[in-house]
């Protein structure tokens, strides 16, 4: 316990002894957990878009003449397990002739003395999906559907919004890798050259007969310390932008930046693992 | 006991030690004299096991380097007390803070480490400099510093790796005492100089090494 109470202060006091290398770490964790903050956000923001845009895919079933209401409503409840829809509406040669009335102010039975309007059916898909949502096989299993006369829908204007989706999604992942791994290496560096700086201190230690751990815990500490004083800058910065954001499209707009605010956690684990990564890795160049 | 039974050991780039047979008795007092470049530190380096020899085995205590595990290492070195010319102690933390170094990586309380810090501070004259970085001591003061963390943790050996080459004649002379007092309350002392003018006329074994072999 003495010792450990003894590697949690040297910890401490190595923020204030190496104060230029402390400064390059905690900004540069602070820059690039600001950054993957920002991009947290906006694929949280992404989300609400595509479910936003997802919600308005339409895709419209009309069913052949011969098809009684009764057959409709069998064909449509095979529609519903289609693996990707979400809800389906159910349109009947009556309600049909009543939204035309009440559209076009005509009433096609008394002018054509039946009813030509076919059954048909809404269909809408499901929104909350990560990644690409697929609407070929939705729209390929209805067709091919006993009783249906045809489809319609905007397949290709769906796929190319969906591309772009999942395109932005793979890219923000990518930018973030990269960021992380930068930062690793910024970190990996920055305490490497603090150790280079310290091989008297590292020699001293082991003629009184420190052991590996013993020396190395005081500069992980410092590491981890360095992470969550990175990570409460970039989480102040956050909440405080979105926040400001907010306060202003808000007065302007009814548009807001909805945020998860547990994210913030992660950002602290991200920083305290990346951290934890580059210290052990510059370590262990100079302790074997 | 330290001993060394045929030892080789040598560097990447060129000749270190050959064939050395040699023997410290507990509470011994011996010198290694030669000149710059004999061997002297790889000696000692093979004792407080920095590096391990390619032939022969090197015996400290209960300690051998045949067969002590690496993790076992930092405990040898804990039952000796190492000083160098070079002083090694850390321009960052004061005189009282380098002391106590050791005590906390044994893992002793404070108010234990302050009570023998005191002491041992005392004990080399060092009192009323606690406070002083090393920087702000003189090159004899830096030493007894180094002596007494060396000291702190009551070792059974001291190795001294020419421990006088930066001081002058007569504070040279005050530090071989101050061992020669360390070991006379029981600590092996086994200490390294090309300075034969101060060894010279001590009472003390003395061993002579040459292009890395001993000489009687």
């Amino acid at each position: 316990m003495n010792k450990f109470l003894f590697l949690l202060g040297e910890g401490l006091k190595n923020l204030w002894r190496h104060k230029l290398t402390v400064f390059t770490a905690v900004f540069s964790i602070f820059l690039a957990l600001t950054t993957v903050g920002i991009l947290f956000i906006a694929e949280q923001n992404t989300q609400k878009i595509i479910e936003y845009m997802r919600s308005k895919y339409k895709i419209e079933v009309f069913f052949t003449d011969s098809i009684t209401d009764k057959q409709a409503e069998q064909i449509v409840l095979e529609i519903r397990k289609i693996p990707g829809v979400y809800s389906t509406t159910l349109i009947t040669k009556e309600q049909a002739l009543q939204i035309y009335k009440s559209q076009f102010n005509e009433d096609l039975f008394e002018f054509l003395d039946y009813n030509p309007l076919p059954s048909s059916c809404v269909v809408n898909v499901t929104r909350k999906k990560d990644g690409l949502l697929r609407v070929d096989s939705i729209i390929d299993k209805i067709q091919s559907m006993k009783g249906v006369d045809s489809v319609n829908h905007q397949r290709r204007l769906i796929n190319r919004i969906e591309k772009i989706y999942d395109q932005g999604l793979l890219a923000l992942s990518a930018v973030a890798f990269a960021i992380m791994l930068v930062t690793v290496m910024i970190i990996s560096n920055t305490i490497k050259l603090t150790i280079y700086a310290k091989k008297d201190l590292i020699q001293a230690l082991k003629m009184i007969g420190a052991t590996n751990s013993f020396i190395r815990l005081p500069y992980i500490l410092e590491g981890i310390f360095q992470s969550i004083i990175g990570a409460s800058l970039a989480a102040g910065l956050l909440y405080g932008a979105v926040y400001g954001a907010n306060e202003i499209l808000g007065q302007i707009t009814t548009f807001t930046l909805p945020v998860q605010w547990s994210f913030l956690g992660w950002l602290f684990l991200i920083a305290v693992v990346i951290s934890l990564f580059g210290s052990s890795r510059a370590i262990s160049r100079f302790i074997k | 006991m330290i001993k060394l039974e045929n030892v080789s050991y040598s560097y990447k780039k060129g000749f270190g030690l050959s064939n050395i047979d040699l023997t410290i008795d507990d509470g011994e007092f011996a010198f290694i004299i030669g000149p710059t470049g004999s061997g002297k530190t790889t000696l000692l380096r093979l004792i407080y096991l920095d590096i391990l020899p390619d032939t022969g085995i090197v015996k400290v205590g209960k300690f051998s380097s045949n067969s002590i595990k690496k993790r076992k290492i930092p405990q040898l070195r804990r039952s000796i007390g190492m000083i160098s010319q070079d002083y090694h102690l850390l321009k960052d933390r004061n005189l009282f803070e380098n002391v106590a170094l050791p005590l906390h990586v044994i893992g002793y309380s404070k108010s234990d480490i302050s009570d023998l810090v005191i002491e041992v501070i005392d004990e080399v004259g060092l009192t009323g400099k606690e406070d002083h970085f090393p920087d702000e001591l003189s090159g004899g003061e830096q030493q007894r510093a180094c002596l007494a963390r060396a000291l702190i943790k009551e070792p059974e050996i001291i190795l001294a790796d020419e421990p006088t080459g930066n001081l002058d004649p007569v504070t040279a002379f005050d530090l071989v005492k101050l061992l020669e007092e360390v070991n006379g309350e029981g600590t092996t002392v086994f200490m390294a100089s090309h300075n034969y003018s101060l060894i010279k006329s001590r009472n003390h074994r003395i061993v002579e090494i040459h292009d890395g072999k001993l000489r009687n």
